[in-house]
């Protein structure tokens, strides 16, 4: 394998083009960024890159949208979970609990934190359950990061509770969850802190890497200033040591814009999430999961299951539509937890989603002809 | 008439590279392929062409290129890494991020470590030198290389201050096991926001820290290791490349800006010394002066922008406490701490404003 071959997103996107229902949307997002690029033109001009003027616009307009007291750009999310992990004081020898149906950048967080993952399996709405949490409590437990997974808030309240009870940090992984609301409060409500993407892939996106942590504790947003900057209180004054990780200046500025338009984002993938749930509900070898009526969830994936998965992606993708599966394998299983000693069937649920999910595009550029398209195809694959 | 001297002019290349970059926007734009593609590709076998290493690899930061280097070697809880306690914070930070234990060796006259205090420093828990190419001039490599191959020592090259410097015609980056470069705005090469460029002749390195910067993938649906999420942007690398292309010529304008500098300025204050066999690019312009302080303050009052890098030496950062070095443990770099000062430096200088910096200063020295 060469190197360039090791970049495998490049092969990702070769192999995704050739699709006409893509879940990759950003052309038509950026075709007109005319506005976008005025700014930047002024930007470079006055050489603010890093933590500049739209970094702090985009702070605060984030921390209003998110029903946040602090927001702080990042450089992703992950470091978003990472600095939040360290800035609760998680250390070597803590135990931090999680999903074990994730993205990598999750457990990455927590182990380049310097502390062991502990998983918990899910429940049916493929989240965390609360009940798993509190089974693998030790004394060694000092946070629990519950993933948002697919845009529906987590139990906060149960999860709050177990933490409250147990003296542990809660920081949620909201890298899913940007607008998502659940019993009238938005991700971080319940937390320490709340940890987004803004990945191109994210509803909330930026043209690169980017992150953003959100919080209502104002001690904690502070360290957290300082921890993204070398811990520099001012040019010349280290307090601690620390990291390097900034939202760019650009990148803040490109947040900004789509912030306007989130609103329509967020809609647009409800409406057809609402489409896909109503006309293949009652497909016999579909399973849609349980909807929370008490949730606004985003749907920044749109995932099903299905006993008959792999098929089902193959003839998908046979009829043009980019179905993908997030994710195949659970975190447990992969070669990087080998050193944590969990075997098949610890987690049931978490490996019964895996093995069965897959995700439709639900992007704000989908059509209804699309959306009709996709439906037909489905229902002629199990008609088969 | 008022002349100002700034001490950068960021946006003034810009204005010389304006239509190449708003084209790499709008075209990566369009694609929304923004991380880890071709232009990164593109930008990586340039950049390893340029400082004569098999590998570059690009990351989100500086920083991040040490942290990467330390893991990559396995470095970490128990060792010992030796650096420059004149250097920026995240020299050190990197180290203590790895949970190795950081340690200090005095600098010389020209910035850079002393081999020999290095070695002075050496325990049997050391397990990696980090010289800081500081101000753009490289560190005394042959003497840093022999120190190292004698105790079985990683090396690895604080080169963000330095690219394109060289030493014996050899460029900086090349000599450790990596080399690590910032990008950063303020840096000779330097994309518009943050980034990192790390070079290495290890493949089995290299390929570690494409791992590292992205999650320890292997592909999509493995990780084969936790790792982090620091890459260098489509955009950036982009950017990177296009100036890539103009380094040498805008180094050149650093080196000359500085002959201009040390010719006129030469027993006036204390000019930087430049090494046997070393061709710095001078990212920064350092003066000496017992008056510091007076001379920058009269300096502001005549328009001409300076720094200080840096005032407080890592040692005596709050940081720093728990490592329990006193004030007095590194005289070097303490006296030059209270005497140095960084003059205007941008290849965008104009002559005139290159003389009033010197004929200000001339001016102040004699009243000092």
């Amino acid at each position: 394998m060469t190197l360039s071959e090791k970049n495998f997103l490049i092969q990702q996107y070769r192999d995704t083009s050739r699709l006409s229902i893509n879940h990759n949307y950003l052309y038509d997002q950026f075709a007109d960024s005319e506005a976008i690029f005025d700014e930047i033109r002024e930007l470079v001009v006055r050489g603010d890159f890093t933590l500049g003027e739209a970094v702090r616009d985009f702070e605060a307009q984030f921390a209003e949208v998110s029903g946040a007291k602090h927001a702080i750009g990042v450089g992703s999310g992950t470091d978003a979970l990472f600095l939040s992990l360290k800035a609760k004081g998680i250390q070597d020898g803590d135990e931090v609990i999680t999903s074990p149906y994730t993205f990598y950048a999750t457990i990455g967080a927590i182990v380049t934190a310097g502390a062991k993952p502990v998983f918990a399996d899910i429940g049916a709405d493929y989240n965390i359950d609360p009940a798993e949490i509190e089974k693998v409590i030790t004394p060694k437990t000092k946070a629990i990061v519950p993933i948002h997974w697919s845009g529906l808030i987590c139990d906060m309240p149960a999860i709050g509770a177990i933490a409250e009870k147990y003296n542990l940090a809660i920081v949620e992984d909201a890298c899913h969850a940007i607008g998502a609301l659940r019993h009238g409060h938005s991700a971080g409500a319940f937390a320490d802190t709340a940890c987004y993407s803004m990945h191109p892939l994210k509803n909330l996106n930026v043209w690169g890497d980017g992150g953003v942590i959100v919080t209502n504790d104002d001690e904690l947003a502070r360290k957290l200033s300082l921890m993204r900057n070398h811990g520099l209180v001012n040019r010349d004054t280290c307090e601690m040591f620390a990291y390097n990780s900034r939202l760019d200046t650009l990148q803040a500025i490109v947040a900004k814009h789509l912030l306007k338009k989130i609103d329509h984002i967020t809609d647009s993938r409800i409406c057809n999430a609402a489409f896909f749930d109503r006309e293949l509900m009652d497909v016999d070898g579909i399973t849609v999961p349980p909807r929370a009526a008490d949730a606004k969830q985003v749907f920044h994936i749109y995932v099903l299951r299905s006993e008959r998965r792999d098929e089902l992606v193959k003839h998908l993708i046979d009829h043009d539509i980019d179905a993908k599966i997030h994710y195949p394998t659970p975190m447990h299983m992969q070669p990087a937890a080998a050193a944590f000693q969990y075997k098949k069937g610890d987690f049931p649920i978490a490996e019964a989603t895996c093995d069965s999910v897959f995700s439709l595009p639900v992007h704000e550029f989908i059509t209804d002809d699309q959306r009709q398209h996709v439906v037909a195809t489905i229902r002629e694959f199990f008609a088969a | 008439m008022t002349v100002t001297v700034p001490f950068v002019a960021i946006g003034k290349q810009y204005e010389e590279f304006r239509e190449e970059i708003l084209q790499v926007f709008d075209a990566i734009s369009k694609t929304g392929h923004h991380v880890l593609g071709p232009h990164l590709q593109r930008f990586e076998e340039a950049f390893a062409a340029y400082c004569g290493t098999r590998f570059a690899v690009g990351v989100g930061n500086g920083s991040d290129a040490l942290t990467y280097s330390l893991l990559a070697h396995g470095i970490g809880a128990g060792d010992e890494v030796i650096t420059a306690p004149n250097s920026f914070v995240a020299s050190a930070w990197t180290i203590a991020n790895v949970d190795a234990t950081l340690v200090f060796a005095d600098v010389g006259d020209d910035y850079n470590l002393d081999p020999e205090k290095v070695e002075a420093a050496i325990t049997p828990k050391t397990r990696a030198i980090m010289p800081v190419h500081l101000t753009g001039q490289i560190a005394d490599m042959a003497a840093m290389e022999d120190v190292a191959r004698r105790h079985n020592l990683i090396l690895i090259e604080d080169s963000a201050q330095a690219v394109g410097a060289t030493q014996n015609g050899q460029k900086a980056g090349s000599f450790g096991h990596t080399g690590c470069f910032s990008l950063h705005p303020l840096k000779n090469l330097h994309v518009h926001g943050d980034g990192g460029v790390l070079t290495t002749n290890n493949e089995e390195v290299a390929n570690k820290v494409r791992q590292l910067r992205n999650h320890g993938l292997i592909n999509r649906d493995e990780c084969e290791f936790w790792g982090y999420n620091s890459r260098l942007d489509e955009i950036q690398a982009a950017i990177a490349s296009i100036k890539l292309n103009h380094l040498d010529r805008l180094n050149n304008r650093h080196r000359q800006i500085a002959k201009r500098y040390g010719d006129a300025l030469s027993g006036v204050v204390r000019v930087p010394v430049v090494r046997d066999h070393n061709q710095p690019v001078f990212h920064r312009y350092i003066i000496r002066h017992e008056s510091r302080d007076e001379l920058a303050r009269q300096l502001v009052e005549r328009g001409v922008e300076t720094k200080v890098n840096y005032p407080i030496p890592l040692h005596r950062q709050q940081a720093a406490a728990g490592l329990d070095y006193k004030e007095g443990a590194f005289p070097v770099a303490e006296q030059q701490a209270r005497e140095i000062l960084s003059l205007p430096m941008h290849p965008y200088m104009t002559e005139d404003e290159i003389d009033h910096v010197i004929t200000s200063i001339k001016d102040i020295a004699t009243t000092l």
